[in-house]
């Protein structure tokens, strides 16, 4: 049989359509195994011997830790005042306000987070964090069994991250002056 | 009258300018009435009146504008007879130039309005203020013989009215340019915030450019010398360019800001020093004598604010003079001066404004006060039995409410109050009234502020620059012994004939132990809410003018702080609040019986952390970020225990410990040496250089520094 152009031109659209159903496929199958595999993004450092963590969405920047103003006779966690983008922001110990930790490094990075609330303060780290995730359902999970601001959760290579909820951390700790003096 | 209509739009820049110059001849001429001015001072005002109306009569008919030319000649002849025998002026006189200035002022303005033609003949308001003029045998006596009472304008030909002229029109020139800009709030936000961005990319650019340098140096450091050379030229090259470049933008990033804060903001003295006017008329219309003094005029502020705030301290000042003071006889018969005192106060407390309007008159009748409330209807005769003083005070406030039973120009209409009240409401501010009988009743008008600056104070306390509003500092001079009374607890200073406590501020801050005052020390007499001290200080930077921003919430109730504002380096500038200055710190002083400790790192972080630990545990900390400033401290202060990093730049912990065994007072002081380098080398080292205890930063979590200092003072015999 001759093959006239025009039978060749079909053959070609049919593989093509083909092709675009098989993708589609490949595509849909990893839509579905995503939702199983949800995951939460996390800004993850090291404190000390230990794996630290914030949720990504808090995170706005990460500073070197310079022109930081000492506030004398403010509360022990606090570090100082910055600026940043022309507001006038509180530098914290992350280290203090989870009540006294060791450090391996001074701390040479501010993250500018956003606390819960709307508002925005920097809290100090010893190296710029790594984004990375973990598994939704075990943040959650963790989140309904723990009732402090401190969550301990087991990464898919087992290994302990105590991620951070901002917003009890701030809730619970008092930052406020020492008023007596 | 016409104009020119190539000149019109000058006529809008000169009325402008005549306006400027009719607010300083108005408030020379409210000074230049006042009792017990020496002659000095009187001649020197009557020079500045005479060029100010030469300027106004030159710049006018270099204009064409004839009219006004010969109001300004009228008035320069009515000055001219006080003027050569520098004598008080007298009211009257007063009153002719001030009535001289509002024709000259709203003929200006229709001239600038494009009403010129309209106006009328200005013969009949030139004869009124002949009639007005001083007695014809005093003028005479110093009349020129040339005929001043002309109406001409020679000014216009000679040389010094022509710069004036020429002046005028340079100034009316820039304003047409400038007026055709019309910007939103909104956009000028954004443009601040702009700026805000660029002053912390020139940050980074300098910070480039020392890593640059500190990638030169270790290129030097690699011995390869010849190899490297080219590649270090270069590099020093760009880092001194970038340098450049940054020292630039700086100074650009300087200049917007300035150009923006005069674009948002203006000194409220634009709007209160036409209130002296507004006073002195209705002082006189109701046959009373006032003298109204302004305090923070120099603050500047929101323009939109100043605007709306107006007419809201017009009202004030009117019901002040209206009802608050009272006659000058009456006055007397009460032990008063005559002249009644109005004062406002104008002071910015980070982003709140506290505007305060006082006077010394008879204060709120409490009993007029209720029975005029239940007649006019604005409260009940049971509601008002129930009100407490306060409440009934705040009466006044309610619309309908004035204890004037007839309607005057002034008041009597029960429109005022309310409508000051509206006006702060309308900002998010609040207003109170606080009166005594016979004393005075004072307002006080607390409202947000986003914009506006305020002349600041900056000193030093050891490293920490502080900034201190100015209108707190009454004066500032070195301590001389003689002039100092120090006691066991502590010094006084003695200042026109008072004994002031002295307040060292490092100490108050708790960066050091209290200490009297140095021979030569700064001391600045520091004045709020009726109180006083000599603040100590380590240095006086200087005077800047700054924008005050609110404190963040962890710092914002900190009772010491009232904002921090912006340096032009981009550092942060914490401003004190005067009250808590002159407060009691005697209470608050931390006790000397409390263990002390000093802690010595460069990194500000690992500072506070031990810190926080030490206070934790019942330690006074003094805190030192380099082994030079720790021996400042130690040789001023006496402390239990060092707490130092081993590694630091300048000084490690090795070297401070030998200089410290070094000195007798300091050779059995317990040292701790600290480090992130948590290895047995560290250890070692630190231990032969004579510290008494090692930790690695690792290891400094809750309690374990607490302990090991407490172990250390404890082996060591001291007090623990």
């Amino acid at each position: 049989m001759k093959v006239t152009p025009r039978m060749v031109e079909e053959a070609q659209e049919a593989e093509a359509r083909d092709l675009l159903a098989r993708r589609a496929a490949r595509l849909r199958e990893r839509g579905e195994s995503t939702v199983e595999e949800a995951v939460h993004w996390i800004a993850e450092f090291p404190l000390g011997e230990e794996r630290y963590a914030l949720p990504l969405e808090s995170l706005r920047a990460a500073l070197p830790l310079r022109m930081v103003t000492p506030v004398p006779l403010s509360a022990p966690a606090v570090i100082g005042v910055l600026r940043f983008q022309g507001q006038v922001l509180s530098a914290l110990s992350l280290a203090s306000l989870l009540g006294g930790h060791g450090w391996r490094q001074d701390p040479a990075v501010l993250l500018v987070v956003e606390k819960g609330d709307g508002e925005l303060c920097a809290l100090d780290c010893e190296a710029i964090p790594r984004p990375t995730t973990l598994p939704l359902a075990a943040v959650e999970a963790a989140r309904a069994r723990t009732e402090g601001a401190v969550m301990e959760i087991f990464t898919s290579d087992r290994q302990l991250i105590h991620l951070i909820d901002l917003k009890r951390l701030f809730a619970e700790r008092d930052t406020g002056g020492r008023h007596g003096r | 009258m016409a104009v020119d209509a190539m000149l019109q739009g000058l006529v809008v820049g000169f009325a402008a300018e005549a306006q400027e110059v009719i607010q300083k001849v108005t408030m020379d001429l409210l000074e230049i009435e006042r009792d017990g001015l020496e002659s000095e001072a009187l001649a020197k005002i009557y020079v500045r009146l005479g060029r100010h109306l030469h300027t106004l009569k030159g710049s006018a008919a270099s204009l064409g504008l004839q009219d006004l030319s010969d109001i300004a000649h009228r008035l320069e002849d009515a000055l001219a007879p006080v003027k050569a025998t520098t004598q008080k002026m007298p009211r009257g006189l007063v009153d002719t130039l001030l009535h001289g200035l509002d024709l000259f002022m709203l003929r200006a303005q229709a001239h600038a309005d494009g009403r010129g033609e309209q106006l009328p003949d200005p013969a009949s308001a030139l004869a009124q203020l002949v009639a007005d003029a001083p007695a014809p045998e005093l003028a005479a006596a110093t009349r020129s013989p040339s005929g001043g009472a002309e109406v001409t304008a020679p000014a216009a030909a000679s040389p010094g009215a022509a710069e004036a002229a020429a002046l005028a029109m340079t100034e009316a020139l820039s304003e047409t340019a400038e007026a055709g800009w019309r910007v939103s709030a909104r956009q000028v936000t954004a443009l601040m915030r702009e700026v805000e961005r660029l002053r912390e990319v020139r940050l980074r650019v300098e910070e480039r450019s020392r890593e640059l340098e500190r990638v030169a140096t270790l290129l030097a450091r690699q011995g390869l010398l010849a190899e490297t050379a080219e590649a270090r030229t270069l590099l020093s090259g760009t880092g001194r360019s970038l340098r450049t470049d940054g020292e630039e933008t700086s100074d650009i990033v300087d200049a917007l800001e300035e150009g923006l804060k005069a674009i948002t903001t203006r000194p409220v003295r634009t709007i209160l020093e036409p209130l002296q006017r507004m006073v002195r008329d209705l002082s006189r219309q109701l046959g009373k004598e006032a003298r109204l003094s302004v305090v923070g005029a120099e603050v500047s502020l929101d323009r939109r604010l100043l605007e709306k705030l107006q007419g809201a301290l017009v009202h004030l000042l009117r019901n002040a003079v209206d009802h608050g003071l009272e006659l000058p006889g009456e006055r007397e018969l009460a032990g008063k001066h005559h002249e009644g005192a109005l004062t406002l106060r104008v002071e910015q407390q980070g982003n709140l404004l506290y505007l305060e309007a006082s006077d010394d008159g008879r204060g709120i009748d409490l009993g007029a006060v209720r029975r005029t409330a239940e007649k006019r209807g604005v409260a009940s005769a049971d509601e008002t039995s129930r009100l407490n003083d306060n409440q009934v005070r705040d009466l006044i406030f309610r619309p309908g409410f004035s204890t004037r039973a007839d309607v005057t120009d002034t008041s009597g209409r029960g429109v005022g109050l309310d409508a000051v009240r509206a006006a702060v409401e309308s900002l998010q501010g609040r207003i109170e009234v606080a009166s005594t009988p016979g004393q005075g009743t004072r307002f006080v008008l607390t409202l947000p502020v986003d914009l506006g600056s305020s002349p600041v104070l900056v000193v030093r306390a050891l490293e920490q620059l502080v900034g201190l509003p100015m209108l707190a500092v009454e004066a500032t001079q070195l301590a001389r012994l003689e002039a100092l009374r120090v006691g066991k607890r502590r010094a006084h200073l003695e200042y026109q004939g008072q004994l002031l406590p002295v307040v060292n501020l490092g100490a108050r801050l708790g960066l050091c132990a209290p200490a009297p005052p140095a021979e030569g020390q700064p001391l600045l007499i520091v004045q709020s809410g009726g109180r006083r001290v000599a603040l100590a200080v380590d240095a006086v930077v200087g005077d800047r003018d700054l924008v005050i921003r609110p404190l963040p919430a962890e710092v914002r109730e900190v009772p010491s702080w009232q904002g921090a504002a912006t340096l032009s380096r981009g550092e942060l500038l914490l401003i004190l609040r005067p009250d808590w200055v002159v407060g009691d710190s005697e209470k608050t002083t931390v006790g000397a019986a409390s263990r002390r400790a000093l802690v010595v790192d460069d990194s500000l972080t690992a500072r506070a952390l031990h810190r926080a630990m030490l206070e934790a545990g019942g330690f006074t900390v003094h805190l030192a970020a380099s082994g030079a400033r720790a021996l400042e401290r130690l040789q001023a202060d006496t402390y239990d225990v060092v707490i130092c990093d081993l590694d630091m730049e300048e000084m490690d912990g090795t070297q401070l410990i030998a200089h410290l065994r070094d000195r007798k007072e300091t050779r059995a002081l317990p040292v701790i040496l600290v480090s992130a380098h948590d290895s047995a080398s560290a250890r070692e080292r630190g231990l032969q250089a004579g510290a008494d205890g090692f930790l690695s930063k690792r290891e400094c979590a809750a309690g374990r520094l607490l302990a090991e200092v407490l172990d250390v003072m404890s082996r060591k015999g001291s007090r623990v």
